[in-house]
């Protein structure tokens, strides 16, 4: 009788000791995290620091500096997702932006969405604010140059899904506003392979 | 202790083992039920009340766990036509994650999976489901603006379509080669559809709004071969795809108009049942699941914008045949599954018998009898499915000018009586790029 109560005790504590519970680290975002095989932060952190060292290394900057004596001015534009996964762009412009920006050697405006916003607020102001203090229309900064690009994916998927290469393709594109000349084309490829042996059977 | 040492035991280790191979609970019945429930309130185009429906379902614990897939697609369906298109896209990405990764356990799974009953394993949901979830995600993406989003769910359709054959054929050789016994012929069917033409006609109006010419021009391609494809596979006359051209030209519309018809098609159980008289004497019952369409009262869907003469919706993909023309090229697979589940049964039943042959004729009787009901009783067929997905997909875009448009949509039958009729206000301005309407009429 003893012997099957202590063997019921070490069942429920052993089932007690399996409960799922969470628990959450905190790490440094520069760690690599691959869970799913899925486009992820680290990805777009390799893609952003590769592109904005490229670009700001190429010669488009000096020369334009050199010939118009100022910095040109930028307007990062769309990365369209091409690619069979729900890609924020937004993650890798916003990289871009604040490298270019923190860079000092060229101007950033902002970009289309957020003008609208800020005409909105220009405009606002006209009939609202005070007259020392209203911004002047038509005194936007025009950009010298866009930044566009588009990521495109490739998947590779053995038959029974157990093995998956999927490699990915970042384009950058920076082209001249008035003369559509592209003065800057950066290109970062990933190349994935997820094996998913770990699942249960 | 020694197996066979002891009749009793080796009785007790038969029965034991037929119940783990074979047992169905009352569940995969009640589940069955619970299926027509959601049927018939979805044809009463309730949509809160089928969610309410869905939600009791849960509580009372007729979708468990192991039906997360189909609770998901049910909920994304739902949703989708209430116009949480957010939710909606967060349920269907959660059945799409789980069709993916229970489609790697079923071929990864070894022998149990192979003597299973289905109705006990996870639900992996079958790959038209698969497919035709990101088709809704793609609406609800496109109602939401984003075109983007909506081309990554057409890109996944038209790679899971080109992929089936592969897929399909995976699943078979992962079951052939648990079947060291070469109990049943693992060939899956040929597969007739490869292309969805839905996909296509959405991304083709998707890059060209895009400014994606080339593209558009791709896919206009692919959408010819995909209902010259679905033409020869279901019999239709050729459809002139030329005179769908203007869908390339972004400047030629404005609004795309949906119109959803019909129901799923639905799984029934065959039984066949026979007397092998070879070696231990088996009575062997199959149970397969039959996929049949669903009848739908629609042969044609006019709109009407702002009562003037009605124009016709084109009927863009039967996703009932397609479904239908799917689970076909699987179908072998799952009979042989069957075969070989039902063989192993009778033989273990007839290792009983044999077992017993030397005990007293009530126990003979008795295990005969309990034989014969467990074959009965424990053999049914799999018939779980996606209800609340709709039959037939028609569409056609027009360009509007600003204004407030008042649009009617009509389903109508071979008489041309009208069944059913939504009405739909339009706001157009001069940036209106593109606007989506969905209408549907499940029956």
């Amino acid at each position: 009788m003893k012997r099957t109560v202590y063997s019921l005790l070490v069942v429920i504590m052993a089932l007690a000791a399996c409960r799922p519970s969470n628990k959450i680290t905190r790490m440094d975002p520069g760690t690599t995290t691959d869970l799913s095989g899925r486009w992820n932060d680290t990805d777009a952190r390799l893609v952003s620091e590769e592109m904005i060292g490229d670009a700001l290394t190429h010669p488009w900057l000096n020369q334009f500096s050199r010939e118009n004596q100022k910095p040109p001015t930028v307007i990062v534009g769309t990365v369209r997702n091409e690619s069979m996964e729900h890609i924020d762009t937004e993650v890798i412009t916003k990289e871009m932006e604040r490298a270019f920006v923190n860079s000092g050697s060229v101007n950033l405006v902002a970009s289309a969405a957020e003008r609208e916003e800020i005409r909105a607020e220009r405009l606002d102001q006209q009939e609202y604010a005070s007259f020392e203090t209203t911004k002047k229309m038509a005194q936007e900064l025009g950009a010298d140059f866009m930044l566009i690009g588009n990521i495109n994916s490739i998947v590779d998927e053995s038959a029974d899904s157990r093995t998956l290469a999927v490699f990915y393709t970042v384009n950058l594109e920076l082209i001249n506003v008035e003369t559509n000349q592209k003065v800057w084309i950066g290109n970062k490829k990933i190349k994935k392979l997820v094996e998913r042996r770990n699942y249960r059977g | 202790m020694k197996l066979g040492s002891d009749r009793s035991t080796n009785l007790a280790g038969y029965f034991l083992l037929l119940f783990l191979f074979g047992s169905t609970g009352c569940h995969s019945y009640m589940l069955d039920d619970a299926q027509f429930e959601l049927r018939d309130s979805m044809t009463s185009m309730n949509y809160d009340e089928s969610r309410e429906l869905l939600n009791e379902l849960e509580s009372k614990n007729i979708y468990r766990k192991k039906d997360q897939v189909l609770w998901n697609l049910e909920n994304g369906m739902i949703y989708h036509f209430t116009g949480d298109y957010d939710s909606s896209t967060v349920f269907f990405s959660e059945a799409e994650n789980e069709i993916d990764e229970a489609y790697t356990k079923s071929v990864s799974r070894g022998v149990v999976s192979l003597f299973s009953n289905d109705n006990k394993l996870a639900y992996d949901g079958e790959p038209y489901e698969d497919i035709y979830l990101n088709a809704f995600k793609a609406l609800n993406f496109i109602h939401q603006g984003d075109w983007d989003g909506a081309l990554v769910e057409t890109r996944r359709m038209s790679y899971k379509m080109e992929n089936l054959d592969i897929r399909i054929k995976g699943l078979a050789d992962a079951f052939a080669r648990q079947d060291t016994n070469n109990l049943a012929d693992w060939t899956p069917g040929k597969l007739n559809v490869q292309n969805s033409a839905m996909s296509h006609y959405l991304a083709t109006i998707l890059y060209a709004k895009s400014g994606d010419v080339d593209d558009s021009r791709i896919e206009f391609m692919k959408l010819q071969t995909a209902l010259n494809e679905q033409a020869e596979a279901f019999g239709y006359p050729s459809i002139d795809t030329r005179s769908l051209q203007y869908l390339q030209n972004p400047n030629a519309y404005n609004l795309l108009i949906t119109g959803f018809t019909g129901q799923a098609p639905i799984k029934v159980q065959e039984d066949v049942r026979f007397f092998d008289e070879t070696t231990l004497n088996r009575y062997v019952k199959l149970s397969f699941p039959r996929i049949e369409l669903y009848p739908t009262e629609v042969y044609r869907v006019h709109v009407l914008i702002n009562d003037k003469e009605p124009l016709s919706l084109k009927l863009i993909e039967e996703m009932d045949r397609v479904a239908k023309s799917v689970y076909e090229a699987k179908k072998p697979v799952i009979y042989a599954r069957t075969l070989a589940r039902a063989l192993v049964k009778a033989t273990g039943t007839g290792l009983i018998k044999k077992a017993t042959e030397d005990e007293s004729r009530a126990l003979r009787t008795a295990v005969s009898v309990l034989s014969f009901l467990y074959k009965e009783t424990s053999e049914k067929a799999d018939l779980r499915g996606w209800q609340t997905m709709p039959g037939q997909a028609w569409m056609e875009v027009v360009k509007l000018q600003p204004g407030v448009h008042t649009i009617r949509l009509e389903y109508l039958n071979d008489y041309d009586q009208i069944m059913y009729f939504e009405e739909f206000e339009v706001v157009i301005d001069d940036r209106t790029e593109l606007e989506l309407i969905e209408s549907m009429y499940p029956r």
